[in-house]
């Protein structure tokens, strides 16, 4: 990490190092705390405690990792960084086989197979919908997920972001109804494994996966490689 | 001798600081020295990756807890 730039002494003294509060013993609180709410859940039912884990392990993955799903959309136009594009992209890959595992292991067992009402049309309200929730996550620094990471990080003004997001999610289920409809009911619910089978399926969305992967990798490396020159 | 330029960012959301170092780095001269203080941890990725992309030596220091300097020594 460390290249040898040479500071004057001046910007240095501006910026006065502040000894660091010892944040461990704040941490082993934390987790006790954390393990007591995990002990309390567990007594309740509808795995709850399972909940609490995943929620937790996703929210420590996502701080840890600066996965954001706002800069995987935004930096390519800004900087044609695609490093977090790809990242997503890839974690669309796995969830695609995941959900898919367990989306067929309910239907061989001929179970009503989870999750299928989340299948929405496709219709003019989704394209509306990405470009709203694009403009609006690019302004306030985060998507859903990004903004109550950086509230547990500790960063205020991202406060007011979750307000409005809850103001604005409110108002979108307020007039869900209108768009179901006059757009929604127009389109077409497409299941994947009912045109192309589960093999087909997975490899379709697969393949779209990697194609928009090998376009990003390329669009990355394109402005670096003429600059350096 | 360089100059050193201090960009302070505190408090703004990615992609500003991204956005505001680059317009700072564009006036100042080779071998000059930004630095560039954030507290948004989103722009502790973007902004040393943006520099290190376009070849300037890039030191990232954390002078708090969750604030953090970027100093960018532009090279060319």
């Amino acid at each position: 990490m460390t290249t040898g730039i040479q500071r004057s002494s001046s910007s240095t003294r501006r910026s006065p190092r502040k000894k660091k509060k010892n944040q461990i013993p704040f941490a082993i609180g934390l987790l006790i705390v954390i393990i007591l709410i995990g002990i309390w859940l567990a007594t309740k039912e509808n795995h709850q405690a399972l909940y609490w884990m995943l929620g937790l392990a996703f929210g420590f993955i996502l701080q840890r990792s600066r996965f954001c799903f706002t800069a995987s959309m935004r930096d390519p136009y800004l900087t044609r960084s695609t490093s977090v594009t790809k990242a997503v992209l890839i974690a669309f890959a796995i969830t695609t086989i995941g959900f898919a595992a367990i989306k067929y292991g309910y239907f061989i067992q001929e179970l009503a197979i989870p999750g299928q009402s989340y299948i929405a049309p496709i219709s003019i309200a989704t394209a509306v919908g990405a470009f709203m929730f694009g403009i609006g996550m690019v302004i306030a620094g985060g998507c859903a997920s990004g903004t109550l990471m950086r509230i547990g990080e500790g960063f205020w003004m991202q406060v007011l972001a979750l307000f409005f997001f809850v103001v604005g999610s409110l108002w979108g289920a307020h007039d869900y109804g209108w768009w179901m409809r006059n757009f929604m009911l127009a389109g077409k619910r497409v299941f994947l494994p009912d045109y192309l089978g589960w093999f087909g399926g997975v490899l379709c969305n697969l393949l779209i996966i990697a194609v928009i992967y090998v376009i990003a990798h390329k669009y990355g490396n394109k402005k670096s490689e003429s600059e350096l020159q | 001798m360089s100059k050193e330029v201090v960009l302070d960012c505190f408090g703004e959301a990615c992609p500003v600081p991204l956005v505001k170092a680059e317009k700072a780095l564009e006036k100042l001269e080779i071998n000059d020295i930004l630095i560039v203080q954030i507290d948004h941890s989103c722009a502790m990725k973007n902004v040393p990756e943006w520099a290190r992309k376009q070849g300037h030596n890039v030191e990232i220091e954390e002078i708090d807890d969750g604030e953090w300097e970027v100093i960018i020594e532009k090279v060319k």
